[in-house]
């Protein structure tokens, strides 16, 4: 039975926004007729609710009120040396760059000479071209959809396709640096591909910064889809960090083929809202991945990790870790589902996902779900929820440590963990001495 | 000199009393073993010298070279001097010795108003302190105390304390769980640091530690009080009888 639920403002507004500005959206006739499904599917599914199992702690629709206008075109100017302050710790890596404005591509910040095997465009021209259909690989939102995916379709303006050659082995990680600079709130919706051939090896980081001085203000959705060929690996790390109140709606959708090896790593602090999702599927048999991640939150951030992965074929290996600090009126929130279809013996899944709680009133839901169909299987995943241990606190100020750096050396050893999983040396640098500002250190010499 | 004076101490959150009255006093330069049956108070001396929560003194003081430790967070203590090696150290995760104790160290140098030492001075520091110890400080590099043998976690207790050059060091049951070899080891380093400037309050269960760590005193406590002083003989005369004749007349 189909319930006629009423339109909220924001959903409301975001159809009437798109009728504004889908003129002004990149793309052939092809995909605009794309985007006009997107929309349509959109419009009956509308903004997710508590109602939908997998949004059951993050309402979007009680916590989308306002949309800020989209931002179809952008010409703020933004200079390498303000680049690298944004990127902040992270400006050490030692990687190609390829750079987005508000969600338009700048190839005046971008740094891929010399790039080797890997092949990198924008989308936004990519969808413009009248030589390059994008729209097969636009894949329509079926019914019963999701609706931030479908979202992500109707409004994306640009994002980066990178294409890593057969074989080709790329030492120098790809940065898909995305900057929000100017005063001007606005919401940026970028699409990224990410393709590894076979036996190709990569290492793709996307950057989510704030040039210092813009508008605190945005609402992001970005979607990367990930496709590893036979044998292939690629190594992904998404960084978002921000100033408390962005609404943050991220998606990555991965297929791998047989014997391939994926590494995901996700960091998030200082995100209003956040929405990770992550979505793999194995294809091909033999493969590994890692998922992990860590995530800061305070004040009433809230960040959410929805993870589904399809072992669909025999002896793959999955492994999660995810680790967060919640302190203030934060909320972290972890769903983990492990589907191990009817064929796929010999799999073996590991999930652990924990938060260390710094407050009485921070809030951890952690819902880990395993669909089990096969029989002949090693699946396991844990959770655990506590509060910095005291003992351990006394152990440390017994040797002199008072209890603010003690405080703060175990919250660094607990996120540390998981830090740990990044094999990338000064992203996992970068990414603790992020943990340590955000601790209120300055990282120890 | 420390001076424990007419001490009562209870739990914080239950009407317990735990110490009852208990005074004694260890000059520098003394080594003093305190013996006693299970439950008769000795850990709780151990953690309310070191200053843990959960306990509340009710009556008496401490006094550390005079002043009293007793209103003085568990940080401040160390930087006066006072070191507890405790019956099972913690395993901190993710956190190499090294950092730990370089943290540690700094910090209580800060509080002394000495100056910080660089990485390179600190490592330095700690080979020797290990040297002497017979002690490889390879194992700080790994996270603190994380997947070690109980003989190694004792042995970086004694390190822990060689580096931070206590003068009040506080051995809460440091014999337990070791074997012999191992009980010999963490001995033979704290016998290295004996020092007429140090004190040391040793306590334990059992006779065994005393032959490798031979105290100056022994004392008996019991339901919360010292209930006898003597020599080193006296711990072997325990070994013999047993705690009964204190239980019974604390009882």
């Amino acid at each position: 039975m189909n319930v006629a639920v009423m339109k909220t403002k924001a959903e409301q507004a975001i159809s009437e926004s798109f009728e504004a500005v889908a003129e002004k959206l990149p793309g052939s006739a092809a995909v605009k007729a794309r985007r006009a499904q997107a929309i349509g599917a959109f419009s009956g599914l509308g903004l997710p609710h508590r109602r939908i199992e997998e949004w059951k702690y993050t309402d979007l629709r009680v916590n989308v009120k306002e949309v800020l206008a989209p931002s179809v075109e952008d010409e703020t100017p933004v200079t390498i040396a303000e680049l690298l302050v944004a990127l902040g710790p992270m400006a050490h890596v030692d990687g190609h760059r390829f750079v987005f404005v508000n969600g338009h591509h700048r190839a005046e910040l971008d740094d891929v000479a010399d790039a080797g095997g890997l092949k990198i465009a924008a989308v936004g021209e990519l969808l413009a071209s009248a030589t390059e259909d994008l729209s097969a690989t636009l894949a329509a939102t079926p019914e019963g959809g999701d609706a931030v995916e479908a979202l992500n379709t109707a409004f994306m303006t640009d994002g980066a396709a990178v294409r890593v050659a057969e074989g080709a082995s790329v030492t120098k990680p790809l940065m898909i640096v995305f900057v929000r600079a100017g005063s001007q709130a606005s919401s940026v919706t970028v699409r990224n591909f990410v393709t590894v051939e076979a036996g190709a090896t990569a290492t793709v980081i996307e950057a989510h910064v704030v040039l210092p001085g813009a508008s605190p203000d945005v609402q992001l959705n970005a979607l990367t889809e990930v496709t590893v060929g036979k044998g292939a690996t690629l190594h992904h790390a998404k960084v978002a960090v921000d100033e408390g109140k962005a609404l943050h709606l991220s998606n990555c959708d991965v297929t791998l083929d047989a014997d391939a090896t994926y590494r995901n790593f996700q960091f998030s602090a200082g995100l209003g809202l956040a929405r990770n999702g992550l979505n793999i599927i194995f294809e091909g048999e033999g493969s590994k991945i890692d998922i992990s991640g860590a995530y800061l939150a305070r004040h009433s951030e809230h960040i959410d990790t929805t993870l589904v992965v399809d072992h669909a074929v025999p002896r793959c290996e999955s492994r999660e870790l995810f680790k967060g600090v919640i302190d203030g009126h934060g909320r972290g929130v972890f769903q983990g589902k492990i589907i191990v279809r009817p064929d796929a013996q010999k799999t073996d899944g590991k999930q652990m996902s924990q938060a260390l709680m710094l407050t009485e009133d921070a809030e951890f839901d952690s819902k880990p779900e395993l669909e089990i169909f096969a029989d002949d299987v090693v699946c396991g995943h844990g959770t655990t929820a506590a509060e910095l241990d005291p003992d351990l606190l006394f152990y440390c100020r017994s040797r002199g440590i008072p209890e603010k750096e003690a405080r703060a050396l175990m919250i660094e050893s607990f996120i540390g963990e998981a830090i740990e999983k990044v094999e990338n040396e000064p992203l996992r640098d970068a990414l603790a001495a992020y943990a340590m500002q955000w601790l209120g250190h300055s990282p120890r010499g | 000199m420390l001076e424990i004076k007419n001490l009562h101490v209870k739990l914080a959150d239950e009407d317990r009393e735990i110490l009852k009255g208990l005074s004694l006093t260890v000059p520098k330069g003394e080594v003093h073993a305190i013996m006693g049956p299970n439950g008769s108070g000795k850990s709780t001396l151990a953690y309310v010298l070191a200053g843990r929560d959960g306990y509340e003194v009710t009556d008496g003081d401490i006094l550390w070279n005079g002043e009293s430790l007793i209103d003085m967070e568990p940080d401040e203590r160390a930087a006066k001097g006072v070191f507890l090696a405790f019956q099972y150290p913690m395993e901190i995760p993710g956190v190499a010795g090294l950092t730990f104790l370089r943290t540690a160290l700094n910090s209580v140098r800060k509080k002394r108003g000495e100056a910080e030492l660089t990485t390179p001075a600190f490592l330095k520091l700690a080979k020797e302190k290990g040297e002497k110890l017979n002690i490889d400080i390879e194992m700080l590099k790994r996270p603190v105390n994380v997947g070690f043998s109980g003989g190694e976690k004792k042995r970086s207790e004694i390190l822990q304390m060689a580096l931070l050059e206590p003068t009040l060091c506080v051995l809460d049951e440091t014999d337990s769980g070791l074997d012999i070899d191992a009980l010999r080891i963490v001995s033979e380093g704290v016998n290295a640091l004996r020092d007429k400037d140090r004190a040391f309050v040793v306590i334990t269960h059992y006779q065994r530690l005393l032959n490798y760590i031979v105290p100056d005193k022994v004392h008996v406590l019991a339901d919360g009080r010292i209930q006898k002083t003597g020599g080193k003989d006296l711990a072997l005369e325990l070994e013999k009888s047993g705690y009964a004749e204190y239980t019974h007349k604390a009882a």
